[in-house]
């Protein structure tokens, strides 16, 4: 099934404050190398000391402390358990841009971060996820790291064209040879990752953060952000006939401001497919904080921002997400494999006015926490802050109607 | 810490035996696969173990 927010063909990436500036001379080594220098060599403590005083979180979704992950690695980590360092690009969320935008624009930073984490844990490998839905960012990785020159090996991998592929698990279970599916964590990856081995997994964005923290320490990353939380975040925008952005922004940004004025009044999609709707006089109050937002029910997770503006109606939007949701189940666990084509199907009712709102309730209490990955939390957490977020949208097609395009609006746009 | 029966999800096939065995502390869904509604109490160990070993999918442990 094709997602129904299409993975982008084409970005634009916006040069930023930190992660993003100097993209203008383009992804080359050389070009890297003249505005950063080369790789720092850190032992273990300075890399810790580095990422945990500014408070570096995963920029994944789940916005983990990166400190505490490492900390557990480096607990683990000893002569007979060398320590593994993954780059997740894969990027499985087509409204995402921004693990993309970094593998067009700066991949060495990407790569310097992994590298030097690599050399500071001792480990000898460094393992690149890239996407398998995103061929031209996957062909920029492929340059890039042909240019490279490490004291580690760098070994790249191809993601499964899935939503779930890009879990932490599918991609240890894929780095380890098997298929590119998630299964049951009985331990965190830091703990027993790619081959049982202690695993240090995070995605391109975070890498680049800690790449910029290696060159450039704690100082110069201060410069943005606030004193609470340092730093920039990467945002992927889409709104309705412009070309998937990707924002730089520091922490404290409003959020408005990297929306076009015309989509004021329509509701935005914070999160991505595993997110949360909000009204717009929730966008117009938020500023970009992962504590902040979490505070009010719309977490930043991987920073999309999907803006589908007037005339698409939001119901009808979940509805096809929930559908697209479904059919990316990895097909394994069976409260999943039932549970979420039930609950699109219940959504369906819903959209046409005939009923549904309970059995959507009951499904959703039905699929969360039971599947080996998160896929159906992320997909309750979708559903229900529409029916939290835009009651009147749910309630105006219990008779027939829709709030954001009048009468008719089916699944057929 | 509490102990709790954990389901290897993707292993489980819904064959319903440890509801059979742990009626306390297992239900079914509507497909058969089951739901867990409270920890491994003391007095209910035995019985959670002997689920765990019965489990034609070896789908079942006891964690914590
Ligand atoms: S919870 Fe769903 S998506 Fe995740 S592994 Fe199980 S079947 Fe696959
Ligand atoms: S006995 Fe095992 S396979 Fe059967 S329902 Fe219970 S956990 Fe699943």
């Amino acid at each position: 099934m094709r997602p129904p927010v299409p993975f982008p063909d084409q970005i634009r990436v916006h040069p930023g404050p930190a992660l993003l500036s100097g993209i203008e001379r383009g992804p080359s080594l050389a070009a890297h190398r003249s505005q950063h220098g080369a790789v720092p060599r850190l032992d273990s403590a300075a890399l810790t000391d580095v990422v945990s005083s500014v408070g570096l979180r995963g920029r994944g979704g789940a916005a983990f402390p990166f400190g505490i992950k490492l900390g557990a690695v480096l607990d683990r980590a000893g002569r007979t358990r060398r320590p593994v360092v993954v780059v997740n690009a894969s990027e499985g969320e087509p409204a995402s841009s921004k693990d993309s935008a970094l593998a067009l624009t700066r991949p060495h930073l990407v790569i310097d971060g992994a590298v030097a984490s690599a050399v500071a844990l001792r480990a000898q490998e460094v393992h690149i996820v890239l996407p398998g839905d995103r061929p031209p960012a996957a062909a920029a990785l492929r340059r890039a790291i042909a240019e490279r020159d490490d004291p580690v090996e760098l070994i790249e991998h191809t993601a499964a064209r899935r939503f779930v592929a890009g879990q932490s698990k599918a991609v240890s279970e894929l780095i380890s040879g098997r298929p590119n599916l998630p299964v049951t964590s009985w331990q965190p990856e830091a703990t027993s990752g790619v081959g049982g081995r202690p695993t240090l997994l995070s995605n391109a964005e975070t890498w680049a953060h800690v790449g910029l923290l290696v060159h450039h320490g704690t100082a110069a990353y201060r410069r943005f952000g606030t004193s609470a939380e340092p730093g920039t975040a990467l945002l992927s925008v889409t709104t309705p006939g412009a070309v998937p952005s990707v924002h730089e922004v520091e922490y404290a940004t409003r959020m408005r401001d990297v929306l076009p004025t015309t989509l004021a009044g329509a509701p935005v999609l914070i999160g991505g497919f595993h997110g949360s709707w909000a009204t717009w006089d929730t966008v117009a109050s938020l500023r970009v904080s992962v504590p902040g937002m979490r505070s009010l029910g719309v977490a930043l997770g991987a920073g999309v921002v999907h803006a589908p503006g007037h005339g698409t109606c939001p119901l009808a939007l979940t509805v096809r997400i929930t559908d697209y949701l479904a059919s990316q189940s990895a097909g394994r666990c069976g409260p999943c494999l039932n549970g979420l084509p039930a609950l699109a199907l219940a959504l369906h009712l819903v959209l046409d006015g005939s009923g549904g709102r309970d059995r959507v309730e009951e499904l959703a209490t039905l699929v969360v926490r039971r599947g080996a990955c998160a896929h159906p939390d992320g997909t309750v957490r979708l559903v229900r802050s529409l029916f939290t977020a835009l009651p009147g949208e749910v309630s105006a097609h219990a008779t027939g109607g829709c709030v954001a395009t009048g009468p008719m609006e089916r699944l057929a746009s | 810490m509490t102990r709790q029966l954990r389901v290897d999800w993707p292993a489980c096939q819904a064959r319903g035996l440890c509801h059979e065995l742990l009626p306390e502390i297992v239900d079914l869904d509507e497909w058969g696969y089951p739901i867990v509604t409270g920890p491994v109490t003391d007095d209910l160990r035995g019985d959670a173990a002997t689920a765990v070993r019965a489990c034609p999918r070896l789908a079942l442990r006891v964690v914590g």
